[in-house]
């Protein structure tokens, strides 16, 4: 596309006998083909080197030994799932480690177990009062997150079940001297019997609906323990029940002890969170989240009944948690039934993300370590862990640990947007076209078919059809004859032919269907007078149809 | 006679309770939004109240304005720090009920930090006078209550059905997506739900506070009332909150005279969950035939 | 000789002094992940009428929802009247729709976006959602009920007990109340018995358009065949068909 007129192509054969008469045509000035590619391919934005995987270390693999895992014993079950791979690149077998939670969770508890001896000797008694604090709600938010996270029912009836069996067990320790031990199977049954008068609004109200029901329910439990007089009234609780941990005992091993019986407590609920969302029940739930329960009903899952044990699971482990909780502390006071506590835990569960064991014991974590251990910052506590909940809702969509999905969806979305800038239309694949292609080379081809294009049209000026005209055959200039190499490479279908109607006289063009049987068809009314006169015809329709692409 | 000093109580209790069971019914309905920050709402607003009667005047329209704006004001601070935000992300409706509670709990642990523990009253708002209607004594109190509760809800409901804004807000109340495609502006609108619904907060919070004396967590029970009562009438309709308040305050009546009042809340729960059990919905599920359609 | 062959065939700008009501370029728009638009243009000159023709999913419904700002992102450019009503960055769906509405857009949805408690009437007054509509509603709703005259029999009526084509109606006299200058009527058949169907279209075909213009959707060509101005093929988020030919205003002949 070159203005000037300077610029000539000399015919090299000019000067030999029996040459043309032609010698100079004017022409495009050269220019390199790459410049197209170079354009095409420079970001417009600094690009940085990406990609973490180089920092990850792979196993190396062998195809046999892939095959023995350890599992646990009786069943099954692999203690990591390890999947075997093949490296295209460096073409080694590797082994990488799929889910790695459980070596994280190890790694965590670990941690947990030896804390006591690392805890410094001041503040000994705080931290393990908080950590035998850790562990029961823990414990309780565990089995919150059973009903919550995997069963979709939003009860905030959590601390109405562990605070009734708290009580009863305490009065029944206290009036009738009951010993420690049977203290937490009794509040189990009472849990259990708790559940099971309000399991069945669960079964038909909509989440909301049984969340506001619930609430009411934890004001109604406070309101009738406060104002009974067995139920200790007046003095703030339930004090003096029996307690497992002796009294001969010194106070640091008392503390010690304390620690980790709610340190096995937490262990415990973790293994029912395993056992039940696991297996079948768990997978029954997953099918029928809020809103979803008549598929699940068409599918065939039971989803009520599926509900109600799992919120008769969750209220007897509570009534259990509500018979330790006594025994631990030897008595229970009336906080339990507040409206704060309530906040607390439910911020704990948001804080970790709902639904997830680790989010429940991570975000328990860190309201407890503000609650119990920063205690010298007073009422600001408390909203501090309101601040951290609200920031937390406003900005994660399912806690700490949904950051990793939010930030790929996040991530995604950018990226389609960006992609969205850059790509543009011609025959190139777009990317969701190209992921769908087993055979990237048709992607590669259309690409660089893209840019041949690209390229060719920067050639077509006026001098190059002048010069087609009045050359037919024989030697063209540069540009001319890039032009026509490709289009003498384009497929059979809607190529361009020329009809002889009369011979010497009456010429038309044709485009061939490129299927067999399917007869050519005429692109047009003209009539050519000559075969040369033809062949430019197509060369032009061929320069528009390529400028048109 | 007893029995009628507690009927007219609880008809008193129940306007005031209906007042708050609308504002969250509205703000459920209209913006998806299930606000347990009212606690703090009512709380704010009585402190509002009790401002106005301590440093501006004791007289008791002026406190009714305190209540009443300082709800308002609270009503749109919950909205821009808990609504705003978040209402166009995925999870909305349980992350702005946790968001809320959030707020409750910040706010009130804000009030007790300045205010501190004790709890405050007001002047009366309404004078000492009664009247006397033969065994029936009424005092002017509790007539100026049920008539100020009334007169602002007929005036509320009167604006949703006639006005522009009012129309904005029911058709937001039917179909958000509509309504954003009719050209309604869900940003705008729920700065005057939520300050409209913490009015009716701040108003209840004045005229209870004979009852429950203005404190940080004052605003508890009275929310609780109002939540149960919003959701026995099914939550999103009107004329459903008007019913429930009127059966449950009919039933605090009748339980306080027969069985005692501890039990009051036990035979409420009981009555809510067998109501709901017959209609999940609540008893907006008899009156509205469209809702479902 | 071929005198139209230019080296650099530039898309030409509509002429001047005319402004096209609705001038889309470049516009690409997706859910997260998915992008359903690709890389569209389209122009809407004042007063045609124009059909938008194609099969489920290829982004018919998603086109008029780009133009609402109802996507979930979007780039590119949408003028309406001349205003520029795209935008570049991901944006919450519908979080300036109501701006975009202002600006002269009534969308009619498919299906039954309708506000279920609301009578007739009140619905009607919904779409008057400007100042100036609502002190005129009166006028607007005299003119959809000459265009609609069976609901002036349901007034009162709750939108929710109206039959599928009342309620069509309903929706679309309700985007007739504003004085917008682009109808985007999506899908206005779908769902609706064959005669039904052909009555609602025959009533959008009647309405005088004035200076504005109207777009509709439609996966039922025959309908539209030869009552609007030009039929729009859409295919897998691009416009084909006569699109090609339409989008240069200079009715260039090719040789």
């Amino acid at each position: 596309m070159s203005e000037t007129n300077e610029v000539k192509w000399r015919n090299p054969l000019a000067v030999w006998p029996g040459g043309k008469e032609i010698e100079e045509l004017p022409t495009n000035a050269w220019h390199s083909h790459q410049d197209v590619w170079r354009a095409r391919r420079e970001s417009k934005t600094k690009l940085y080197p990406v990609g973490r995987l180089r920092y990850w270390y792979k196993f190396a693999g062998h195809g046999g030994r892939l095959w023995s895992r350890m599992r646990y014993w009786p069943t099954r079950r692999r203690v990591l799932d390890v999947r075997g791979e093949y490296n295209r690149k460096t073409l080694q077998r590797e082994k990488t480690v799929a889910d790695r939670r459980p070596i994280y969770w190890l790694l965590c508890l670990a941690a947990l177990a030896i804390a006591p001896l690392l805890a410094p000797s001041n503040m000994q008694y705080t931290l393990l009062v908080a950590g035998a604090t850790f562990g029961i709600y823990a414990a309780i938010n565990l089995c919150w997150n059973l009903v919550i996270g995997i069963g979709g029912i939003f009860s905030l009836a959590t601390y109405s079940i562990v605070g009734t069996s708290a009580f009863i067990t305490a009065y029944l320790s206290i009036q009738y001297g009951f010993s420690w031990w049977m203290l937490a199977p009794i509040g189990a049954v009472v849990g259990l019997l708790f559940g099971a008068v309000i399991a069945f609004p669960a079964t038909r109200l909509d989440g909301f609906y049984y969340a506001l029901l619930t609430l009411g329910l934890n004001e109604l439990c406070r309101v009738y323990f406060t104002t009974s007089s067995e139920f200790g009234g007046s003095n703030g609780g339930l004090y003096g029940a029996d307690s497992y941990i002796p009294d001969s005992w010194s106070s640091d091993h008392q503390l010690l002890l304390g620690y980790y019986a709610c340190f096995g407590l937490m262990l415990a609920a973790l293994f029912l969170h395993r056992f039940v969302g696991g297996r079948r029940i768990g997978r029954l739930l997953r099918m029928a989240p809020e809103k979803r329960e008549a598929f699940a009903e068409a599918t065939g899952v039971d989803f009520r009944r599926a509900r109600v044990w799992i919120f008769l699971i969750y209220a007897a482990a509570l009534g259990f948690i509500g018979g330790f909780y006594v025994t631990n502390f030897g008595g229970v006071s009336f906080s339990i039934f507040s409206f704060d506590a309530v906040l607390l835990g439910l911020a704990m569960l948001v804080i970790g993300g709902i639904g997830r064991p680790e989010g429940a014991v991570a975000g328990t974590l860190i309201v407890v370590f503000l609650d119990k251990v920063m205690l010298g910052l007073g009422p600001l506590r408390l909203v501090l862990v309101g601040l951290i909940a609200l920031l937390v809702v406003l900005y994660l969509r399912n806690g700490l640990f949904g950051i990793k999905t939010q930030f790929r969806a996040w991530r995604d979305k950018k990226k389609s947007e960006h992609r969205s800038t850059r790509a543009e239309k011609g025959g190139e694949m777009l990317p969701e076209e190209a992921t769908e292609t087993d055979d990237k080379g048709i992607v590669y081809a259309r690409r660089f078919d893209k840019m041949t294009r690209d390229h060719l049209k920067t050639l077509v000026s006026p001098e190059i059809i002048e010069e087609h005209r009045v050359t037919l055959n024989g030697q063209h200039s540069d540009a001319l004859e890039r032009l026509l190499i490709y289009f003498r490479t384009r497929e059979q279908v809607e190529k361009y032919g020329i009809l002889n109607v009369v011979p010497f006289k009456n010429y038309r063009i044709v485009a061939f269907s490129g299927h067999k049987g399917v007869p050519p068809r005429l692109v047009e009314d003209r009539i050519y007078p000559s075969y040369d006169a033809a062949c430019h015809g197509v060369f032009l329709r061929r320069v528009q149809d390529l400028l048109e692409s | 006679m007893d029995i009628w000093f507690v009927i007219s109580n609880a008809i008193v209790l129940a306007t005031i309770y209906g007042t708050l069971a609308i504002g969250i019914s509205i703000t459920w309905s209209s913006l998806g939004l299930l606000n347990l920050g009212y606690g703090f709402v009512f709380a704010f607003s009585g402190y509002g109240a009790w401002l106005t009667a301590q440093y501006i005047s004791p007289w008791g329209g002026a406190v009714l304005a305190g209540g009443i704006l300082s709800g308002a004001l609270c009503g749109v601070l919950i909205n821009a720090l808990a609504f705003i935000p978040i209402h166009d992300k995925p999870n909305f409706t349980m992350r702005g009920m946790i968001a809320t509670l959030a707020i409750n709990l910040i706010g009130t642990q804000a009030l007790l930090w300045w205010f501190g523990p004790r709890s405050k009253s007001l002047p009366p708002i309404f004078g000492y006078w009664k009247v006397s209607l033969g065994d029936l004594v009424l005092t002017g109190d509790k007539i100026g209550s049920v008539v100020t509760a009334i007169l602002m809800l007929v005036i509320v409901l009167r604006w949703m059905q006639s006005s522009r804004r009012g129309l904005e807000i029911r058709a937001m109340m039917m179909n958000p997506h509509a309504a954003s495609i009719v050209g309604i502006g869900v940003r705008q609108t729920s700065f005057f739900v939520m300050s409209i619904t913490g009015a009716l907060a701040g108003l209840a919070a004045v005229l209870l506070s004979n009852t429950y004396y203005i404190s940080p967590f004052g605003g508890l029970t009275p929310m609780i009332k109002g939540v149960s009562i919003a959701l026995c009438g099914g939550l999103g309709s009107v004329r459903g909150a008007v019913i429930a308040a009127i059966i449950l305050g009919f039933n605090e009546a009748i339980t306080n005279v027969t069985i005692g009042g501890r039990y009051v809340l036990i035979t409420q729960f009981l009555l809510i969950i067998a109501i709901l059990l017959v209609r999940p919905r609540g008893i907006a599920g008899l009156l509205d035939r469209a809702r479902e359609a | 000789m071929h005198g139209t062959v230019s080296a650099n065939p530039a898309p030409e700008e509509p002429k001047p002094g005319a402004p096209a009501v609705l001038h889309i370029s470049q516009l690409s728009a997706g859910y997260g992940p998915m992008r359903v638009i690709h890389d569209l243009d389209l122009i809407v000159g004042a007063g045609q009428r124009i059909g938008l023709v194609g099969l489920n999913g290829h982004g018919k419904s998603t086109l008029f929802y780009a133009i609402a700002g109802l996507t979930g992102w979007q780039r590119g450019s949408i003028k309406l009247n001349g205003k520029e009503v795209g935008r570049n960055r991901s944006q919450g769906p519908g979080r300036y729709t109501h701006l975009v509405v202002r600006s002269g857009l009534a969308l009619i949805p498919q299906g039954d976006e309708i506000f279920h408690g609301l009578s007739v009437e009140e619905h009607l007054d919904s779409g008057a959602f400007t100042a100036e509509s609502w002190r005129d509603r009166a006028n607007r709703k005299d003119r959809v009920l000459t265009i609609f005259p069976h609901l002036k029999t349901l007034l009162t009526v709750p939108v929710g007990r109206l039959s599928g084509g009342e309620r069509r109606m309903v929706s679309i006299g309700r985007g007739l109340m504003t004085d917008a200058s682009l109808f985007l009527v999506d899908e206005p058949s779908l769902g609706l018995a064959p005669k039904i169907g052909r009555a609602v279209i025959d009533a959008l075909m009647e309405i005088d358009l004035g200076n504005s213009a109207m777009v509709i959707a439609e996966q039922n060509v025959a309908l539209l065949e030869g009552r609007v101005d030009r039929v729009i093929g859409m295919h897998v988020g691009k416009l084909t068909g006569e699109a090609s030919a339409a989008l240069s205003l200079s009715g260039k002949e090719k040789g």
